[in-house]
């Protein structure tokens, strides 16, 4: 039964070919931006995760302190619900650190020795916004000799603005991203609404016929509603298209700019998972478009006959 | 079957049906008959429970039409077959394809429309026009689709708002003959017509309808001569028309062969 249904589709579009092309184009800009920006907001969560996570605190320890008393702040902190990761670096570990990220000059690590680098013990926070209270007791321990963190961006002077900064960012993104995402779906919305009245007004007497004839409303709307599904799901498919190739290209570039910072996925069947998650949102928001775009437009029809 | 029982409808002032009752029983032909504006479409279209009287009630198969919930009205009128005066063809469709939607409405399964259609197009003339657009055809043609659409379905009772009004007499008298042949196998048919020949020539039971309101209702023949519980031949024919399909295909199938085995 749906063949016929999805004939009389397919005729429609053939009929009217430059109204069936702009709401195509139009679902896909729509979905095009939706995938970039929903790749933009997931990096971007990445990258505040990542500097939400690595060892941000270090506690540089004084030259006098014993092994037992690092030992037991060691523990201190692991026990402290507010921290975790805790490591201790000794000063042989701090000295193979610096060789390993002064490698391409070695005349530098060769100015050095040992005694110059203090231990440490190093350790992220659950919750960033503990950040000043953990620092400020742990610069109160008779064997911390200094606090400071590693996590620096534009130059802020404490790590709550280095935060505040990256979830300001975060945020513009989510918010803007979304605005635009938004204005972009009313506005595919409205061109589906617009093309599918049209076409009612097209079918006005093929409608009467079918009325008459004992059809009912859900076989009257079933062509309709399929002529509108082709246009959605072919949008959505072309603009993910799209937005995948664009990303497929840049990662590599992407990847190594940020570093170890897991902007992008690592591997490429994360990077599949990652791109066919959003194509299943995006053809289940597509879905949502076309059905309510078509149900207001057909009760508006109704409501003209 | 069919039983109208004082029924009113107006339109705003106008008055286009006033007291009317009439029965039309099983397997009957009956006329509706009256000048342009009597009030015999608006007849057909309560029938058709396009709109409800403002009085009276209206049964078919012992259920008051008028009291029909609007989501059983799609199933109620696939029990009915209509042939309208302007044919009301999907003129975007072929011959076929105009056939097929009645069947697709009806929700008959799509294996058995190749046989349904093919055997209610030999009815009326039509096999070797299935391809065409309603734009190619006669406008006896057209009616003849219009008809084919309407039997497809098997419908218990047709209903003709003058079918042919838009037709020469030879056309419409071949039309009349179909109608006839149709009656004959155990269809209801109420026709609206004001063409006095066809009246004449048919001698069918007469509704006159005059400014809304029956002025008379005569019984011409000894109608219904009979009151089959069934259409049997329309619907063997069909099935007919079904296996004739099936074999064509067979036969189809068993040239490809022969033909690919001679490349």
């Amino acid at each position: 039964m749906s063949s016929i249904h999805t004939k009389t589709a397919f005729e429609s579009i053939k009929r009217s070919p430059f109204q069936a092309l702009s709401a195509i184009l139009v679902l896909t800009l729509t979905f095009f931006v939706s995938t970039m920006m929903a790749v933009i907001v997931y990096s971007s969560n990445n990258l505040l995760k990542y500097f939400e996570t690595r060892p941000q605190v270090i506690a540089f320890l004084k030259d006098e302190a014993k092994p037992e008393e690092v030992s037991a702040l060691q523990n201190k902190l692991i026990a402290d619900t507010r921290v975790k990761d805790v490591k201790y670096v000794s000063k042989e570990e701090a000295l193979s650190i610096y060789k390993t990220a002064t490698s391409d000059n070695p005349l530098l690590s060769e100015l050095v020795s040992p005694t110059i680098f203090p231990a440490s013990l190093e350790f992220s926070l659950s919750n960033l916004s503990f950040a000043q209270e953990i620092i400020d007791q742990v610069k109160k321990e008779p064997l911390v000799d200094q606090v400071g963190f590693t996590a620096s961006l534009g130059g802020e002077s404490t790590l709550n603005d280095v935060v505040s900064r990256l979830r300001t960012i975060t945020m513009y993104l989510r918010v803007g991203g979304g605005v635009f995402v938004g204005l972009l779906a009313g506005t595919s919305f409205l061109v589906l609404v617009v093309i599918i009245s049209m076409r009612m007004a097209t079918r006005k007497g093929e409608i009467e016929i079918l009325d008459l004839i004992g059809a009912t409303p859900k076989f009257i709307r079933s062509p309709i509603l399929i002529e509108a599904l082709i246009y959605a799901f072919t949008g959505v498919f072309t603009g993910w298209v799209l937005a995948f190739l664009f990303w497929l290209y840049a990662t590599p570039n992407l990847i190594k700019y940020f570093g170890e910072i897991p902007v992008m996925p690592q591997g490429m069947l994360d990077f599949f998972l990652l791109f066919l998650a959003i194509l299943g949102g995006e053809i289940f928001i597509g879905s949502l478009l076309t059905f309510l775009g078509s149900m207001l437009a057909i009760s508006r029809a109704r409501k003209t006959r | 079957m069919i039983k109208f029982n004082n029924v009113s409808k107006s339109f705003g002032s106008i008055k286009a049906l006033e007291d009317i009752s009439f029965e039309v029983n099983k397997g009957e032909f009956v006329f509706i008959t009256g000048p342009s504006g009597a009030g015999k479409t608006t007849l057909l279209r309560l029938l058709l429970r396009e709109f409800t009287p403002d009085k009276g009630t209206i049964t078919f198969e012992s259920v008051d039409i008028t009291k029909l919930d609007k989501n059983y009205i799609p199933t109620y009128r696939q029990k009915i077959g209509v042939v309208f005066q302007d044919y009301k063809i999907l003129n975007e469709r072929t011959v076929r394809e105009n056939v097929e939607v009645a069947l697709a409405v009806a929700g008959v399964p799509e294996a058995s429309w190749p046989g349904r259609v093919a055997q209610v197009l030999k009815l009326v003339g039509l096999l070797n026009r299935a391809e065409l657009f309603p734009n190619q055809l006669s406008g006896g043609e057209i009616q003849r689709t219009s008809l084919a659409r309407a039997l497809v379905i098997n419908p218990k009772v047709i209903l003709a708002d003058e079918p042919t009004g838009n037709l020469d007499w030879e056309t419409a008298d071949a039309i009349m003959d179909l109608l006839e042949k149709i009656n004959k196998e155990g269809k209801t048919i109420i026709m609206a017509t004001h063409n006095e020949m066809i009246i004449d020539k048919y001698k069918k039971r007469s509704i006159k309808i005059k400014a809304g309101r029956i002025v008379s209702k005569e019984k011409l023949t000894d109608e219904p001569k009979t009151q089959p519980t069934e259409a049997p031949k329309v619907a063997e024919e069909v099935n007919e028309g079904k296996q004739e399909a099936k074999e064509s295909k067979i036969e189809e199938k068993k040239k490809i062969k022969v033909k690919v085995e001679e490349v």
